[in-house]
């Protein structure tokens, strides 16, 4: 199960979920960072490190953030 | 917490084992208890000083609620109950000790190179799950002058730190925890944290504020000092953006692992998708006598649940005990047949 980077990293980017990740599967994109679904373990370390709340299980994400899932997806051309 | 199981951990390096098995998370302890069943003489190795892989590793606090027979169980009891199931027909676990070659030297044996001995077994179980874990280490100035003698990454034994002035790195579970468990023995405990929140359970973090653990929130640790032996640390608040210098004999850096799938890859092992080593239906690697299962195997179907790769280790291991004694069945009958050590005695109400 994978985790979901959402809003409120646009823009941000602090990194601290990359520094956490023991798979080192966070990557940084042009706008915010990714979570390569098929790297992800699901260990959750990253949600409860990022400053900002933006990392979701992906079966939590916000009704209004739904749409980072498929930007997800797409930025690792899945 | 932190109840510590009595573990054999012989090195003698003229034994020859029935299997060892590489890796002691879920899928590593449950083989070995099916090795002892099945009277295997068995190896557990460990990289971690502690057995329970990505449990102990990354969520030893978390509830499982897809083990079966337990409605919910702690990461932290689970392996301790693993623990106790697979050590109770004698297996060695060697912990801290990470394998880094196994080559199989023609006469159904295969030798193990770790980090610290050489074994020989008939058969290997690679439960390797993501790689061997490693402590992130702390990024502060000097710290490689002090590791091991001043600057830890994980607590062996409490009593090391008795009447210390212990500091502690991080902001999680095992942060949290081991401030308030060195708390009661240490002279003083100073816990180190970058943001102003801990990621750890919220009764542990209740507890923590209650505590005489003095916390320095929103500060890094930068550099440690000392002639011979550790002596201070210079911590920097971001917030008042202020540097202080405190006297310590103790740094315990807790800032989490990086998995290292490490040496694996030249082993010679035949890879399936990512970095997971193919199996065959028995569990069977490309090289005779080594058996993969769990997380680092892959499957038809790979689907990396706790009960499956339980599935898995049983099959592999029962496969590895036809495979070494060749009179021997693949099916290790009834386990409710067997002698067991560990059996529960049921009283017996007097009439």
């Amino acid at each position: 199960m994978a985790y979901i980077i959402t809003e409120p990293c646009i823009g941000m980017q602090n990194a601290a979920c990359m520094a956490v990740c023991p798979v080192d599967c966070i990557y940084e994109g042009p706008d915010q960072h990714y979570i390569n679904a098929d790297e992800c373990i699901g260990c959750g370390a990253c949600e409860s490190e990022c400053p900002v709340s933006a990392i979701y299980a992906i079966h939590s994400v916000p009704s209004n953030w739904q749409g980072f899932i498929d930007k997800n997806r797409a930025f690792f051309g899945m | 917490m932190f109840t510590e199981i009595p573990i054999r951990a012989s090195s003698n390096e003229d034994e020859l084992y029935d299997i060892a098995i590489i890796g002691a998370g879920p899928t590593g302890l449950f083989a070995a208890y099916y090795a002892g069943m099945r009277q295997m003489k068995t190896l557990i190795l460990d990289a971690l000083p502690e057995a329970g892989g990505q449990i102990t590793a990354l969520y030893p606090e978390k509830y499982i609620y897809d083990v079966p027979g337990f409605v919910a169980i702690q990461g932290r009891e689970l392996v301790q109950r693993l623990t106790e199931q697979a050590l109770q027909f004698g297996a060695d676990l060697h912990l801290s000790e990470r394998v880094l070659d196994l080559s199989s030297n023609g006469e159904r044996q295969i030798s193990i190179i770790s980090s610290r001995h050489h074994y020989r077994a008939r058969s290997v179980l690679i439960s390797a799950g993501i790689g061997a874990f490693a402590p992130n280490r702390l990024p502060a100035s000097g710290i490689e002058r002090f590791e091991g003698r001043g600057v830890h990454y994980s607590v062996k034994e409490k009593a090391t730190f008795a009447g210390q002035q212990v500091m502690i790195v991080g902001g999680g579970d095992s942060a949290v925890d081991w401030a308030l468990a060195l708390e009661q023995i240490s002279a003083s405990v100073t816990l180190v944290h970058r943001r102003d929140q801990f990621r750890a359970h919220e009764q542990s973090v209740a507890a923590l504020f209650n505590s005489s653990v003095r916390l320095k929130l929103c500060c890094e640790l930068n550099e440690v000092h000392g002639e011979t032996a550790l002596e201070a640390a210079t911590i920097f608040d971001s917030r008042a953006q202020t540097s202080e210098i405190l006297p310590v004999d103790t740094v315990i850096g807790m800032l989490g692992f990086k998995a290292d799938p490490g040496p694996i890859r030249n082993w010679g092992l035949a890879f399936g998708r990512g970095r997971a080593i193919q199996i065959g239906p028995n569990c069977e690697t490309s090289l005779p006598g080594v058996y993969a299962a769990g997380c680092i195997a892959d499957s038809p179907v790979k689907l990396d649940l706790i009960v499956l790769h339980f599935g898995q280790a049983a099959l592999a291991v029962n496969s590895a005990k036809a495979y070494i004694d060749p009179h021997a069945e693949l099916s290790p009958g009834h386990s409710s047949d067997m002698p067991h050590p560990g059996r529960k005695v049921h009283a017996v109400a007097a009439p």
